[in-house]
């Protein structure tokens, strides 16, 4: 999806912040970090950028110098946003991350979208995480994912072409694959 | 973190359906990403010790182009796209249960 927004023909110049939650990660995957690792996507040269550096030589210049406070990246973040002409959040599996977290988060990323109209945020997560969307973002679309069963016939046939020893698999064993298979997993 | 070679490769990379369109669009990216990431890596990992950048590189390399295609036709993905609905359309959100590819959708 990111891709296809930096291929796909656009009018504006667009710039696209991603973030995958994930549960292994979850401990590092702080507010914090999640809105820094945004913030630097969203860097160009002068305007913000500029702040994040003196910001960063203050603060190594102090004995335990610490990173960031939230609401300064909160507001370079709304600065570095403003100074582009279009902004994509892509945000993977919210489920993945830590509750307290993430409701600050998706908090955060209100008050944020609240003064960058032109700013859009994707989100993927569990069907449980609906609710919490909504309650931040009224208006929000949502959809329903669920395996396709031409994609799974597709994603079938490429694995089988790269199978290092196809001279194993007996034609009806490949064609009963892809047959049952996507016939299964579309029911799910 | 290396996002100026970033943007190269996202661009040029395994969708270029409108060649034209990919290439204006790769100047275009170019452009809004001045990013200084290579001066500054210091003050990058400052800034967030976390780097999306490089897992959305592992998820490109794992997943097949056919495949997660649908959602672009959508009339939902259509209209947060184009920008034209304004902020009451402004969030997407896709569900779905594990292993449904959410993460592999384009």
């Amino acid at each position: 999806m990111v891709d296809d927004l930096l291929d796909g023909p656009c009018e504006e110049d667009i710039a696209i912040a991603m973030f995958y939650c994930d549960f292994h990660n979850q401990q590092k995957q702080t507010t914090a970090n999640i809105i820094g690792a945004i913030l630097k996507q969203l860097l160009v040269r002068g305007g913000v950028l500029e702040d994040v550096r003196s910001a960063f030589r203050k603060e190594k210049a102090e004995v335990g110098g610490r990173g960031l406070r939230l609401p300064d990246m909160v507001r370079m973040l709304k600065q570095a946003i403003a100074a582009l002409p279009q902004v994509f959040i892509c945000i993977d599996a919210l489920d993945e991350c830590i509750p307290k977290h993430l409701l600050e988060l998706l908090g955060l990323l209100k008050d944020i979208l609240q003064e960058s109209p032109r700013m859009r945020i994707f989100f993927t997560g569990r069907p449980q995480m609906e609710a919490e969307i909504t309650k931040h973002f009224i208006t929000g679309v949502i959809v329903s994912i669920s395996p396709k069963t031409h994609d799974i016939e597709r994603y079938l046939e490429k694995k089988l072409e790269m199978d290092a020893e196809p001279y194993g698999m007996p034609d009806d064993l490949r064609r009963r694959i892809l047959k049952v298979i996507p016939q299964i997993s579309s029911g799910m | 973190m290396d996002y100026t070679a970033y943007s190269h490769n996202t661009s040029f990379g395994d969708s270029n359906v409108n060649c034209n369109n990919v290439t204006n669009n790769h100047n275009k990216i170019a452009n809004v990403n001045k990013v200084i990431a290579d001066e500054n890596p210091e003050i990058m990992q400052w800034l967030s010790p976390l780097d999306p950048r490089g897992r959305h590189q592992d998820v490109r390399m794992d997943r097949f182009d056919c495949v997660g295609s649908w959602l672009l036709e959508t009339k939902e993905f259509r209209e947060w796209r184009s920008n034209e609905c304004g902020v009451d359309k402004a969030v997407l959100f896709c569900h779905g249960d594990p292993g449904v590819g959410k993460t592999y959708l384009r």
